[in-house]
């Protein structure tokens, strides 16, 4: 640790932690941004509301387009919840303890906005209830939507539950406008430390933690079978489940850093996000990076090796045809080099490592991109007597749009729960520094 | 309402560009434009027309002057409309027979006869429509051959018997006619054996497999077709159904309980396992709001 504990009190815990809760003009004029741009979205939804799904890109052959890309990346970013809290937090590893809340608020908002952005792909979005009206149990769909309402409800109370005594503490602390406090206390449940309350508080987290493995498991596994039940080239893969998961990791861990960056910058946290905390998340990008690369070179090498008639048209439209700049720009920009240079410790800072993370992020919305739509370009029948948007997708304005609008929403939810909420567990870093509340 | 306009203009633009890319001219060689119906249409006729349409045209046509074909690339069409009505009865007889992707072929799925009683139904739509005079029959001077078939205990074989008509009306033993052996299988008919060849009584002889499923009685439908790829004889076709196949009782592929069932055929261990896993987390998690919720009780001071 950079700081001196013993200097610690728990009033400066509660100020360092705190201090970001109140509306300033930077978050006005951040919040109007985003609401401005978010408009801007639903007109371009009203537009395929009113004049359906035409407006976008997506034709006869290419139906699922830039909304199930995105679709997947959402729900891959959202998976982070889990590495984070349950896979290190079981495993006893203290220096989590103030990312927790920040893969948690990350994984509720992606979990929360990848069920819009799959209403997105809907021709008749008022029909949504028909899923599970007449849904069926066989397929994947209908798992799928289970298992990410679950997740994020898990992740929901999962954020919630450490929440309760930070409530409690500003509830009596702060000096904040009053509608604040009551919710606060609402929030805080009349919670007063007692071990009866810690005790529940403590069970159900664990309760909650244990869950979470096998949910964020299934979510990402059963969205990579929407593709791999099909037996089609570039989808008809036995490894799609743990490569979706690890490839999910690695854009998850991402967004923790760069989110990690922009929080400790803006509401002042070096005390607490140390350069310890990112030069760890640099171990954790790069040890996920390394399974992800390990699960890619199986999924390309060993179809690549036999080159089977369909696969042969999809690898090579991707090696070095049509989609072939796309494709090695994200292995090697996204995947590759990122691990060679997370080896180095200097690479690690959070200036570099914010850097090598956005490269990381992006490139992972474009794998989603190119797992989704190259594989509808080449069907195993020939394409023919279809007009030549048919044959080639290029997604639309309009469609661009809408695919941004989840993104905004976002970054709206984050901002929200981070701007009336600790950022960093208050009670929980106090309780491990030593200081109590007097 | 605008939103249909919108999308029907997107779809007629999609089409229209699609025309532009794919359309190659459909000509019907001249010879063919001149053929008319062997007879006058009556009534009888319109009527058996409509219904050929109803099963094999409507899909992708619509209903006859409701312009609400399918908008597929290239274009239907209506055909109780000017491009198609302007055209002649051989001219769209051909356009029948031969078909043009993706409009298929209907050379074999159609009798000649109901390809011509679609004309008449679709010549109905068309007040100005007076049909040429019909084509004079020329007498036919191939082979008019008939079969007959039966199943031979002794020799365990299918025996077909070729019969042609002479022209004093007598019935004599047909040889050297090629007969081929199909039965009707799930997806259509599957040929069994090779090609014979009838003797001099007429008879061919076909060995039937023992070990060929029939339904839960056994039997089988079995037809005995003339190989004549070049229309040079009027042949009737024999068809049976015979208790020869092994009797099998096979439930459908949808009637059982599958992965590709219905909703209320799924699999039982897959119902259970869904349900259980999804009672079983939810049920954690209902415990963890109520046991939260004791909290608020649990406080002091
Ligand atoms: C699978 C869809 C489909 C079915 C079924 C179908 N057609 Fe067509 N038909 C088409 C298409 C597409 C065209 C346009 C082809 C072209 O212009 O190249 C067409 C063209 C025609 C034309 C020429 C129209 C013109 O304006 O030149 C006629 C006549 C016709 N069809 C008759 C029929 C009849 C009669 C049937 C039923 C026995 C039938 N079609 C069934 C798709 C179909």
């Amino acid at each position: 640790m950079t700081m001196d504990d013993n200097k610690l009190t728990f009033d400066k815990i509660t100020s360092d932690l705190t201090h970001h809760i109140r509306i300033n003009k930077g978050f006005l004029v951040w919040m109007g941004f985003l609401t401005v741009s978010l408009v801007a979205c639903l007109y371009a939804y009203s537009l395929q509301l009113r004049t359906g799904l035409g407006v976008a890109g997506i034709r006869d052959y290419v139906t699922w387009g830039l909304y199930l890309a995105n679709f997947v990346f959402f729900v891959a970013a959202s998976l982070i919840g889990m590495l984070i809290s349950a896979v290190l937090g079981l495993a006893g590893m203290k220096w989590i303890t103030p990312l927790t809340r920040i893969a948690e608020t990350i994984a509720v908002s992606f979990a929360a906005v990848a069920g819009l952005v799959i209403v997105s792909d809907m021709g008749r979005p008022e029909r949504l209830a028909y899923v599970f009206i007449y849904g069926r149990p066989q397929s994947p769909i209908l798992w799928d939507v289970t298992v990410i309402i679950t997740y994020f409800a898990l992740s929901l109370l999962l954020l919630y539950l450490p929440m309760i005594a930070d409530m409690a503490i500003l509830h009596r602390k702060g000096a904040l406008p009053s509608w604040l406090k009551g919710t606060y206390k609402c929030l805080s449940l009349n919670f007063t430390d007692t071990p009866a309350q810690n005790r529940i508080i403590n069970r159900s987290i664990r309760m909650l933690l244990i869950l979470l493995v096998p949910m964020a498991l299934s979510i990402h596994t059963v969205t990579s079978w929407l593709f791999a039940v099909t037996s089609r080239a570039g989808w008809d893969s036995s490894i799609f489940g743990p490569y979706f998961v690890s490839g999910a990791f690695v854009a998850g861990s991402a967004a923790v850093i760069i989110a990690m960056f922009f929080f400790r910058k803006n509401y002042k946290l070096q005390d607490y996000i140390t350069d310890l905390h990112f030069d760890n998340m640099g171990k954790v990008l790069v040890t996920v990076s390394l399974v992800y690369l390990y699960f890619n070179i199986n999924e390309f090498l060993v179809p690549g090796y036999k080159l089977q008639r369909a696969d042969a048209i999809h690898l090579t439209e991707l090696f070095s045809g049509k989609d072939a700049c796309m494709f090695w720009i994200v292995q090697i920009g996204g995947l590759v080099l990122p691990i060679l240079l997370l080896f180095f410790r200097p690479f690690r800072k959070p200036l570099p490592i914010l850097v090598i993370s956005i490269a990381v992020l992006i490139a992972a919305w474009f794998k989603r991109y190119l797992i989704v739509i190259p594989t509808q370009e080449h069907p195993f029948l020939p394409i023919q007597h279809v007009p030549q948007n048919f044959v080639v997708y290029t997604p639309t304005l309009v469609e661009t749009m809408i695919t941004i609008g989840p993104f905004i929403l976002v970054l709206i939810i984050i901002t929200l729960i981070s701007k009336f909420f600790p950022v960093i567990p208050l009670h929980e870093t106090a309780v491990e520094k030593g200081v109590e509340d007097v | 309402m605008c939103f249909k306009k919108q999308f029907f203009l997107l779809l007629i633009f999609a089409a229209a560009l699609g025309f532009r890319v794919t359309a190659q001219t459909w000509v019907v060689p001249d010879d063919q434009k001149a053929v008319t119906a062997p007879a006058k249409f009556t009534p009888a006729m319109q009527k058996q027309g409509e219904q050929v349409y109803t099963k094999n045209c409507q899909s992708c046509h619509g209903l006859p002057g409701k312009d609400n074909w399918v908008k597929l690339v290239p274009p239907p069409g209506d055909l109780a409309k000017e491009k198609a009505q302007k055209q002649t009865d051989g001219e769209i007889f051909y356009r029948i027979t031969t078909g043009k992707v993706p409009m298929p072929e209907f050379r074999n799925i159609i009798p000649e006869d109901d390809r011509w009683n679609v004309i008449a139904y679709l010549r109905t739509f068309n007040p100005k429509y007076v049909q040429p005079e019909p084509s004079a029959k020329t007498a036919f001077t191939g082979r008019i051959v008939t079969l007959a078939m039966q199943y031979s205990e002794p020799v365990k074989k299918i025996v077909v018997t070729a019969h042609e008509k002479l022209k004093d009306n007598d019935k004599a033993p047909a040889a050297g006619i090629e007969v081929m052996l199909y039965v009707k299988r799930f997806f259509g008919n599957m040929q069994v054996g090779d090609m014979k060849t009838t003797n001099a009584k007429g008879e061919a002889f076909f060995e039937f497999p023992a070990d060929l499923p029939g339904n839960s009685a056994g039997n089988v439908d079995i037809t005995a077709q003339v190989n004549d790829p070049k229309n040079q004889m009027k042949a009737t076709p024999a068809a049976a159904t015979l208790a020869i196949g092994v009797p099998t009782s096979r439930p459908g592929l949808t009637e059982t309980r599958a992965w590709w069932s219905t909703r209320g055929k799924a699999p039982i261990w897959l119902l259970l396992t869904y349900t259980l896993s999804v009672l079983i987390v939810w049920g954690f998690i209902v415990y963890i709001v109520v046991s939260v919720m004791k909290i608020r009780k649990l406080s002091q001071g």
